[in-house]
């Protein structure tokens, strides 16, 4: 049977910072507009969707983040057997919302590969790199931001104090990953 | 050391820690916090370096960034080496190694100081006067220009330190530790601004730091009491960030700084190792307050450069702060009361002052009757009209100026002296301000420019804003920082302050003298040997602009960037061409204010960091199986296979006979994907390909052609009808990220209507593609139950299918000509795919190949590549590609473009085949193609687009634009190269299987 | 460097940005009735003002939404952002 191989694969730990792939983990783009694709979406996974720019909600099983106003990216919050890539959830999506003609789902499970960090040196590591002002956003649980690091675009989730999920697509992912962890001997 | 000039304790420097240095191969000692100036001058040693031009003598001349003369090289020979660094900014550490430049054989003795005699064959403009005839001479002057050019010697070894970057977003951002800066440090935090304080030196505090004179007092102590007991409140202030050695070198609009911050230059080599030597901040400050002080300015005289001269604070620092005195018979030279001061502290520290001159016809302050009270005699109404000693001053010649101070009377008086302190006001330093955009004006009570209009949120404290006396400075903080912050009250409202007043003032820019002006070396520009005398030849030859006359005498162009001599030379334009100031204006301050090293500029985007490089899931494959790689826009892409020692072209040969003969296997990951869904899909793919969509069946394929609005090919790739609503359309490598961004463009702005998402999913799926005769056999032994039949799944169709549990789309297509298949996997499983093909396909011989044979089997077959074939110049018109543009459609991207006059013209370049009649002969990609070669200038017809020699043909083919080529078939044409001229004729671009048998078998 | 405030996202420093050139040309409803001077009026004429000029700018590397933006070319000053649409808010 196929292997899985994932681009990264390892876990590096700094002072104060800990950086490691977590995979596989199911992630869906969804898009659509109007009232009706919202609330499908919501009742479907049991979650509503953010509109709030920059901002996430979660559910049981998933988060979603938002990413522009017909945009989101929704994400399982455990990871999932990697001899299937047919996932219950996605099926569901396309039922109600590709078939129905209300939006698009799109399977992006590893389109993007995504990085757990967790530690106080986060933001002075991402500083290094990003124009983005993280001043608020660290205070913020749940906000979202897309942005460049070392002119690489990644997605960034403050999931909890001194926690972020941060996606980046898969093929910029080894540079990236080589990038972090240069940096981060001098945070 | 006999001549030891360090004179008493200095509590900012640690007397207990000796360092040892050496400066041009000769050891020194100095103590920890001695800058490399300081502990020279402790040595006794002026003389640091020859001038540009002349190469005369020249000394340390002040204690700053502003330094012009002193401007040495560190650790010569070594990969650390840093050219025309200022021995002033230079923190000594144990086995720093510094060395005077522009000097040979020594400093003490320079060859090149011949120029000073030549001088007078050396005016303003003398290299765009001499150099520019003949013409045809350029060359050779050019070999001897740029050998005397230059000052230091760049590094020759790659520099093995380490560097970053830092963003940085503040709401205040506070240039400058000063008393200005530190009061309005402590404004800011405590009304919770987060704030950033800047300080380009090691210490806080400026120039009141150490003042200690009794008529300059704050709440009844000295200023430097007041003011450390202040530094030592805000140093823990909770939001207030301090960096010192951190100088701004750029003030961008909407107030983005850079900084550059120095960690390691002032530690012990052994401290530096593995560690970030200079860091440069990029900062994002939502308010800006500029404290950056002023700089003295010197005073225009002949030979006001000898070493020994030095600005009057300069001297007042080496004692006050580092406790050096300069000289042990000083003089000071003054329009002003801050030379005074100097007098005093080096009166206090018992270090002699044989007199002051001073050209104002008299002054009462404080600070005067204190120097009657020592006994210092003052030359009132004087001038400096000469200095003498050539490595070293050792005396000055006066005399009384006249009552308009245009002239000189009365009789000449020397003054002995091994020290000279100049001081001709005091200068605002507005470059960052100035770099900002803002605009400045002329104040003509202190004949300074100071700022005026500001173009972002910020705001100017302090000199450099013009506030010249200490008490103007505390109060004008007072006023501007509560309306700037938008506060109701400041901490420092209620202090008392005792200050000595410079009231009588008198300026003269270019001091008058017994000899006439061209007779005299009264420098200007220290660094580059501007003299006033240049600047007045330069007006008469009819210079106007300031810019002209600054580029004409070099005038604040070195590295130094004017800041001493700026002011004066605008002062002498002024006079000479009777313009006031205002109307003069200034020169523009461009970045960076203090040079910056290249590492500091590049940061870590060095060796691997140095561009962003995409994988794909098969790369650690192709790594282990010695692929060759080519960049494919930021892609990594196999190039080719090399086995043992083959070369490239055998490589390529091999592998395109093995992919028609046997199999072949390629690495597509990298084809942009674009997930297009909605009820509009087919609707939007008809609007923006040249080709009709609606009528493609569900499972089926087809190649699209997409246009600019001008009617040029922009990007082309097959695209799949998944269900009714759901495409997946792919585009080339290089073109994905603009493709998306170009359609999401048409579809936010123009069809807002169209129901259609598009989503990348480029990087979600790997793509393997099988091609060649065995391709359905290797595919079948993969997915064994995929019904593989030409009736089931012929030639540019899809199947969904699924390998063990994993599933995938299997797509029908081939750009090499050969049945082909791809297979789309989720990336996490392409590497393990690959690995599958090549295992069922080992039987048949499956060799992988790189992107030059997938490029040498598309054109066997006559495929274009855009952006190689095609370079944005070229319609499918003119690529015969007719049979892909719908006439039915009414409209599609560039339809209208298409038969604009110049795009229906027939001599347009056109895509043919060309072959050689030697099929040997392989032609250059790029070379030109012609008709006739007797007629000169030879007319180009056009170029090859791409060639190879192809194994499967056994001849050399090629594709190439010509001119009305499309009517030109069999024609012969020649190629000349450099050595020979190649026959050729145009063909057919397809050149295998033009009845595509191999596709379809 | 600019910072632009992103009707969606908020603001951002420029690098994640990219300009599309001036705002309020529509592409022809019906290009093939155009005479060559009036297709070519549309493809290549543009005002390239000094002073205040109405943009197109993407947030490429954010939301990736098109919208206007009313800039002084002559001082960089942006006056206001507006969605795709909608009218200048000026003049």
């Amino acid at each position: 049977m196929l292997k899985y191989t994932t681009s990264i694969n390892d876990t590096k730990i700094f002072d104060n910072l800990k950086i490691f792939e977590t995979s596989p983990i199911m992630k869906l783009i969804v898009r659509g507009k109007s009232r009706e694709f919202i609330s499908s979406v919501g009742k479907s996974l049991n979650i509503l969707l953010p509109n709030e720019p920059n901002t996430s909600s979660s559910g049981a099983n998933v988060t979603a983040l938002w990413l522009s106003p017909d945009e989101w990216i929704i994400y399982a919050n455990e990871i999932n057997s990697d001899d299937s890539n047919s996932y219950i959830i996605e099926s569901e999506l396309i039922n109600k919302i590709s078939n129905t003609g209300l939006g698009a789902i799109t399977d992006v499970t590893d389109q993007f590969v995504m990085l757990n960090l967790t530690g106080e040196k986060i933001y002075d590591l991402f500083m290094k790199g990003s124009p983005f002002n993280f001043n608020e956003f660290k205070k913020k649980k749940g906000a979202v931001t897309q942005t460049i690091i070392n002119k690489i675009d990644v997605i960034i989730h403050n999931k909890n104090d001194a926690e972020v999920n941060l996606f980046v697509r898969r093929s910029f992912s080894n540079h990236l990953w080589s990038w972090l962890n240069d940096s981060a001997r001098f945070i | 050391m006999s001549d030891n000039l360090r004179t008493s304790a200095s509590k900012f420097i640690d007397q207990t820690t000796r360092v040892s240095f050496k400066f041009d191969g000769k050891t020194y000692f100095g103590f920890k916090g001695d800058t490399l100036a300081s502990a020279l001058l402790a040595n006794n040693v002026h003389l640091v370096g020859r001038s540009f031009k002349y190469h005369r003598p020249r000394g340390i001349m002040t204690s700053g960034s502003e330094e012009p003369n002193a401007i040495i090289q560190i650790n010569k020979n070594s990969s650390v080496t840093e050219p025309n660094v200022r021995a002033t900014e230079v923190e000594i550490y144990d086995g720093l190694e510094a060395s005077s430049q522009n000097c040979w054989p020594s400093v003490n003795f320079d060859i090149g100081g011949i120029n000073n005699i030549l001088s007078p064959l050396l005016p303003a403009g003398f290299y765009y006067k001499t150099f520019m005839w003949p013409a045809s001479f350029w060359e050779k002057y050019e070999y001897f220009i740029r050998k005397s050019a230059g000052l230091g010697q760049s590094p020759t070894e790659p520099d093995p330190d380490i560097y970053d970057h830092n963003y940085v977003h503040c709401d205040v951002l506070i240039i400058g530790g000063g008393i200005s800066g530190i009061m309005a440090a402590k404004i800011s935090a405590e009304n919770n601004f987060k704030t950033l304080l800047l300080e380009e030196k090691p210490n806080l505090g400026g120039t009141t730091i150490y003042q200690k004179n009794d008529y300059f007092k704050i709440n009844d102590q000295y200023s430097s009491e007041w003011l450390e007991k202040e530094i030592d409140q805000i140093k823990n202030l909770k939001n207030l960030e301090i960096k010192t050695r951190t100088s701004v070198a750029a003030y961008h609009g909407y107030n983005y700084l850079l900084a550059r911050e120095n960690l390691t230059d002032h530690l012990p080599i052994e401290k530096k190792q593995n560690t970030i030597r200079q860091r440069l901040l990029k900062i994002r400050a939502k308010k800006v307050i500029t404290a950056t002080g002023s700089i003295e300015r010197p005073l225009i005289f002949d030979n006001n450069d000898r070493p020994g001269i030095m600005l009057s604070s300069a001297i007042k620092k080496y004692a006050d702060f580092y406790g050096v005195a300069c000289g042990k018979e000083n003089v000071l030279f003054t329009n002003n009361d801050t030379a005074y001061e100097t007098a005093i502290s080096l009166n206090n520290k018992g270090v002699k002052v044989n007199a002051i001159v001073d050209i104002r016809e008299e002054n009462k302050s404080d600070l005067t009757n204190e120097i009657n009270n020592a006994g210092i005699k003052i030359y009132n109404s004087y001038t400096v009209i000469n200095t003498k000693g050539y490595k070293k001053i050792n005396k000055i010649t006066i005399m009384k100026l006249s009552k308009d101070g245009k002239t000189v009377t009365d009789s000449k008086v020397d003054i002995k002296c091994d020290c000279l302190g100049v001081s001709g006001g005091w200068t605002p330093a507005v470059h960052l301000f100035t770099q900002s955009g803002g605009k400045l004006k002329f104040d003509d009570n202190d004949n300074i420019f100071i700022p005026n209009k500001y173009p972002s949120d910020q705001l100017s404290i302090g000199s450099c804003n013009g506030n010249l006396e200490l008490e103007d400075i505390i109060s004008n903080i007072n006023v501007s920082l509560k309306n700037f912050l938008k506060i109701d009250k400041t901490n420092f409202e209620k202090l008392k302050i005792n200050s000595s007043k410079s009231i009588s003032k008198r300026n003269i820019w270019l001091l008058p003298s017994n000899k006439t002006v061209s007779k005299t070396k009264a420098f200007v520009d220290f660094q580059n040997d501007a003299t006033a005398k240049d600047i007045k030849l330069a007006l008469r030859e009819g210079f106007r602009s300031i810019e002209h006359v600054k580029r004409y005498t070099t005038t604040g162009m070195g590295t130094d960037q004017g800041k001493l001599g700026n002011m004066n030379a605008l002062g002498i334009i002024s006079d000479t061409s009777n313009v006031k100031m205002s109307d003069l204006g200034t020169t523009t301050f461009r970045p960076p204010y203090t040079p910056l090293t290249f590492g500091t500029i590049v940061g870590r985007n060095v060796g691997e960091f140095f561009d962003t490089f995409r994988k794909t899931p098969m790369h650690d494959w192709h790594v282990q199986y010695k692929a060759k790689f080519e960049n494919v826009g930021q892609w990594k892409r196999a190039w080719y296979y090399p086995k043992g020692n083959e070369s490239m072209h055998d490589a390529v040969q091999r592998e395109s006979k093995a992919a028609r003969e046997g199999a072949g296997i390629l690495d597509a990951s990298t084809l942009g994907k674009i997930d297009i869904q909605g009820s509009d899909a087919s609707e939007f793919l008809n609007r923006v390909y040249t080709n009709a969509w609606s009528k493609l069946a569900v499972g089926k394929c087809r190649y699209g052609l997409m246009l600019n609005e001008d009617g040029m090919v922009y990007d082309d790739g097959v695209t799949t009808r998944l269900s009714e609503n759901h495409y997946i359309m792919t585009t080339t490598t290089g073109g994905a990220a603009n493709v998306l961004g170009k359609l999401e463009d048409y579809l936010q702005t123009e069809w807002p209507e169209l129901d259609v998402y598009l989503t990348s999913v480029t990087d979600h799926y790997a793509t393997a593609s099988v091609c060649g005769p065995n391709s359905k056999k290797i595919i079948s032994k993969i997915i064994p139950n995929l019904d593989l039949s030409d009736e089931s799944f012929p030639h540019m169709s899809f199947k969904n299918a699924k390998i063990g549990n994993i599933k995938c789309r299997v797509m029908r297509i081939s750009f090499t000509g050969e049945q082909s298949y791809e297979i789309n996997i989720q990336a996490n499983y392409g590497k393990s795919l690959w690995e599958k093909c090549m295992e069922a396909g080992n039987e048949f011989n499956i060799t992988p190949y790189g992107t030059e044979t997938m490029h040498l089997l598309r054109a066997e077959k006559g495929f274009i590549i855009v952006g190689q074939d095609t370079d944005a110049t070229l319609t499918p018109i003119d690529l015969q590609m007719d049979w892909i543009v719908s006439k039915k459609k009414y409209d599609f991207i560039g339809k209208r473009s298409l038969y604009r006059s110049d795009t229906i013209r027939d001599d347009r370049k056109q895509l043919v085949g060309i072959l050689t009649d030697d099929p040997n002969e392989v032609l250059e990609e790029g070379a030109q193609i012609v008709a006739d070669t007797s007629k000169k200038p030879v007319e180009m017809l056009g170029h090859i687009t791409s060639s190879y020699f192809s194994p499967n043909l056994n001849k050399s083919i090629a594709l190439g634009v010509v001119k009305g080529g499309k009517n030109m078939m069999g024609q012969k044409l020649f190629v000349p190269m450099k050595d020979k001229i190649i026959n050729v004729k145009i063909a057919d671009p397809v050149f295998l299987d033009k009845e595509n048998k191999r596709l379809n078998a | 460097m600019f910072i632009i405030n992103c009707p969606y996202c908020g603001e951002r420093e420029q690098s994640e940005f990219k300009a599309g050139g001036e705002a309020h040309i529509v592409r022809p409803k019906q290009p093939t009735e155009l005479s060559d001077d009036e297709w070519a009026e549309y493809l290549f004429m543009r005002k390239n003002i000094k002073g205040i000029q109405l943009e197109r700018w993407v947030h490429i590397h954010g939301c990736r939404k098109w919208f206007n933006m009313v800039r002084d070319t002559s001082n960089d000053q942006i006056h206001a952002v507006y969605k795709m649409g909608e009218k200048p808010p000026i003049k």
